[in-house]
């Protein structure tokens, strides 16, 4: 395999009888910003598994700087520079809000982001000592997009980054995302289009399974097909 | 050849009072996820019961047939006053059965007084079985046992309860929306496990020493049982119960009982390393 | 707790054992530093159950491996400073067994309850074992005739300077797990008990560090369990067995998990009682410390130093 940045090849999972991703093959490079759109259930967050090592794919391969990664333990995939934001935010809940970025730091062997950039970046310096039970809930949405950034990845997953943010925040992100991405690659899974909009990123578009199109933004928008499957029925 | 049919024979008898014990701690661990540390007094229950039975001039079959009865009782105060309001704090649940564990212990010394109990076996001597002469109380036990868990596996697989059980173990929440009551399933399964022990008791009485702390040795052998076989299946209970008794009866030849049961405890650590997920079901590993 | 709280409680406990000796009996100094020694004891379960909320039931097992190892490797003849190496072996021995049940347990993802039940088997197994072994461990009476402790020259086998010795270890003990727990080793144990999966996937070892953790723990008990018997002078399967290590529950449980010097005083208070009530009727106490086990769940969770919060809390609803 050649030892490009990230590589996933003929990746298919299937859960019992649901065949979920069949034969997805990506090929993404350093500091690229890639954006994945799909209707509910289409299996986005599963990509997201299986390129994180959460899941392991029933069929193909995943190679990150040409290191197979399935079958490695979550942290030594973590420790490669791999860094997921996680759809239901689960940040931990006993632990402070500052506590919560060094906990995420300690985890990489790399520091790149002082806490104090860190907290203003996501918003939360004034609510450094807080407890993550007492956060609302777009709040832990922020901390845990700073969690991800905090160990310093050089490749960053977000799994629909903006759900319960207000349009300004929705906006901040996608700049938030432009300024990350001058240091390291994006993948975001999101529904939310004004924000794909604002990403201005290659896009992907899954569908029940399978990449359905690829292409620059623009592309994907004005494509009638990509509207039936999903713009048009929002 | 003499040796090994009397091993397979003694081993037969240890895996099937290892099954009956055992049945109420997969079930509760499997199902509620509820580590019952009071189970081994559900035994020593079914014991004392024979032996009060006894010890009024009842038969020893009499006394058999109180023991689920008492069993039964006890395991349903205890889900009933305890458990349940335990479910989701497992180590709660934990603590408070052992304190039950040891008020039972305690309330059985001073209801019957110190010292070890005894009880009549309803039958003596040894039957031929051609190859070898085995004693005939423990033939009986064997095939009580066999029997009644062949009636426990009939009755999960065939009937309405025991599908309702079975649903919950594989998916609590589908069993709530398909309208099972999972609270008064688990009261049930839960005696129903308790019922169990308090027949192994009964059976073991005879060829045990009937003390109020003997539950502590079938409660730690029960839960090699658990690890070994995973919670939650009888087949998992039976091949735990092979593996544990199976284990024990051969070694019992060669070394202490003390150290084969050390050496059956390494074996099923070590196990667990080599094939956690066919030992250990997911659903319980990370609670 | 919080910090500054938590030193304050340190340093009036500490001001108040350096004071005893000045008006406490030599008996009484002798029963109170044989408490504490469990307190120690108590503190070690706590920073493992208190930190990770999974539960060792068989902690004794790692309290009499430390005792037996000490008792049998300081009585050897002839050996060079034989208290020291004593503590030494213990410590180590029951760190490498926890390390093992560690490797195999926690790698194999066991949490839980799992845990819980394979470690109460090992403390039934372990007394049995230290029961029947009787050529090594003297049987059912154990081994007596154990030295005191020395190093080289220094003698510390009076009741004052045992006294003393167990409670500088205990400080000192106390302060490194309270600053480990404090600092990034709690602050990551935390993260794992919360979700194990995101501390995973922030590049945390979650199981090792859960092992580790562990081995910190039984080599604290192991620590113990060594200054006991060379206190003691004696050795027996109680020490290493069912009971104790369910004791050693109910004493982290009443003072308080997850707060290092509430076990410690609920050692010596709970013991307090247990000698109190034996004294009248020895058959009492299993039944009592029964109760007190289905009281603690069901009123105290938090322990009894939580009534103490409690009572402030009602107050200020009072006050508001
Ligand atoms: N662990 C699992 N076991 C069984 N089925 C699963 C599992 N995880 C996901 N699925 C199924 O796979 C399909 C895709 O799910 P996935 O979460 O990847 O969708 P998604 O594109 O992220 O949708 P959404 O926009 O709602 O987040 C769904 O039908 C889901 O039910
Ligand atoms: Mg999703």
């Amino acid at each position: 395999m050649s030892s490009s940045f990230l590589r996933a090849e003929k990746i298919g999972m299937r859960f019992g009888g649901l065949q979920v991703l069949s034969d997805i093959d990506l090929e993404i490079g350093e500091r690229s910003l890639t954006a994945i759109i799909g209707p509910n259930g289409a299996g986005k967050s599963t990509f997201l598994n299986v390129l994180t090592g959460v899941l392991r794919p029933t069929e193909g391969v995943v190679a990150f700087r040409g290191q197979a990664i399935g079958g490695l333990p979550l942290h030594r995939i973590a420790r490669l520079g791999i860094a997921r934001k996680f759809q239901i935010p689960s940040i931990f809940s006993s632990l402070t809000v500052v506590e919560n970025l060094q906990v995420a730091r300690w985890g990489s062997a790399r520091t790149e982001w002082p806490e104090d950039e860190l907290l203003e970046m996501i918003g939360l310096r004034d609510r450094r000592s807080v407890q993550g039970a007492e956060l609302a809930h777009g709040e832990k949405q922020w901390l845990e997009i700073g969690m991800a950034i905090a160990s310093s990845p050089t490749l960053l997953l977000l799994d629909e980054p903006t759900a319960g943010m207000t349009p300004q925040e929705t906006a901040d992100t996608a700049a938030l995302i432009h300024r990350l991405n001058k240091k390291l690659a994006v993948i975001a899974v999101e529904h939310d289009i004004s924000f794909v909009r604002a990403l201005g990123a290659d896009t992907l578009v899954l569908h029940q399974g399978r990449f359905f199109r690829q292409g620059p933004f623009a592309e994907i928008e004005a494509d009638e097909a990509v509207r039936d499957v999903y713009l048009g029925r929002r | 050849m003499e040796v090994a049919a009397t091993t397979l024979l003694n081993a037969l008898t240890l895996i099937s009072i290892l099954a009956l014990v055992g049945l109420g701690l997969t079930i509760s661990f499997g199902l509620m996820n509820v580590t019952n540390l009071a189970h081994g007094e559900f035994v020593a229950i079914g014991a004392f019961s024979v032996y009060y039975i006894q010890s009024l001039g009842g038969s020893f079959w009499l006394g058999l047939m109180v023991a689920p009865l008492a069993g039964a009782a006890a395991g349903f105060i205890l889900e009933w006053l305890i458990l349940r309001h335990l479910y989701d704090r497992p180590v709660g649940a934990i603590l408070a059965t052992w304190g039950i564990s040891l008020i039972l212990q305690q309330s059985l010394e001073l209801i019957f007084g110190l010292g070890a109990k005894p009880v009549v076996p309803p039958v003596d001597g040894v039957s031929d079985l051609g190859l070898i002469t085995y004693p005939t109380y423990r033939l009986i036990l064997i095939s009580i046992a066999a029997t009644t868990l062949l009636a426990v596996l009939l009755l999960l697989r065939r009937t309405g309860f025991g599908l309702d059980i079975r649903t919950v173990i594989q998916n609590r929440e589908m069993a709530e929306a398909v309208g099972i009551n999972t609270r008064r399933a688990f009261a049930v399964a839960f005696a129903f496990g308790a019922a169990v022990a308090g027949l192994a008791g009964a059976l073991v009485s005879p060829l045990a020493t009937v003390l109020p702390q003997m539950g502590v040795n079938y409660l730690a052998n029960s839960f090699f049982v658990v690890i070994v076989g995973g919670a939650g299946s009888i087949t998992g209970l039976l091949a735990g119960s092979s593996f544990v008794g199976g284990f024990t009866s051969i070694l019992n030849y060669q070394i202490s009982p003390s150290l084969a049961q050390a050496l059956v405890l390494t074996a099923a650590i070590v196990l667990v390393r080599l094939r956690p997920n066919g030992f250990v079901p997911v659903g319980s590993r990370f609670s | 707790m919080r910090d500054p709280s938590w030193l304050i409680a340190f340093a009036i406990g500490l001001l108040l054992l350096a004071l005893l000796p000045t008006w406490v009996d030599s008996y009484n100094l002798t029963v109170l530093r044989d408490a504490l020694i469990f307190g120690l004891f108590a503190a070690s379960l706590d920073f493992f159950w208190g930190r990770t909320g999974i539960l060792c039931f068989g902690h004794s097992v790692f309290f009499g491996l430390g005792a037996y190892i000490m008792a049998l490797v300081s009585m050897t003849p002839d050996i060079p400073l034989p208290s020291l190496l004593g503590l030494l072996a213990g410590i180590t021995g029951a760190g490498l067994l926890a390390g093992a049940v560690g490797y195999f347990l926690f790698f194999g993802g066991v949490r839980g309850s799992y845990f819980t039940i394979v470690t109460l088997a090992l403390s039934v197994i372990a007394q049995q074992v230290a029961v029947s072994w009787s050529s090594v461990t003297g049987g059912d009476t154990g081994l007596i005739g154990i030295p005191p402790l020395m190093f080289g020259g220094l003698d510390l086998s009076g009741d004052v300077a045992s006294y003393f010795t167990v409670v500088a270890l205990l400080a000192t003990v106390l302060l490194g797990l309270w600053a480990l727990s404090r600092g990034r080793w709690g602050r990551i144990l935390t993260a794992i008990s919360d979700n194990e999966m995101r501390a995973a996937a922030l590049g945390h070892n979650a199981a090792l560090r859960l092992t580790m953790t562990f081995v910190i723990s039984a080599s604290t008990a192991a620590l113990a369990g060594a200054l006991y018997v060379a206190m003691a002078g004696l050795v027996a399967p109680d020490l290493i067995g069912l009971l104790l290590a369910t004791e050693v529950i109910v004493w982290v449980a009443v003072g308080g998990r997850g707060t290092l010097i509430g076990p410690v005083v609920g050692a010596v208070l709970v013991q307090r009682a247990q000698q109190e009530i034996s004294s009248f009727n020895p058959s009492l106490w299993p039944l009592i410390i029964g109760c007190v086990f289905v009281l603690i769940v069901f009123l105290l969770p938090e322990g009894v130093l939580s009534i103490g919060t409690r009572i402030r809390a009602l107050f200020r609803r009072g006050a508001a």
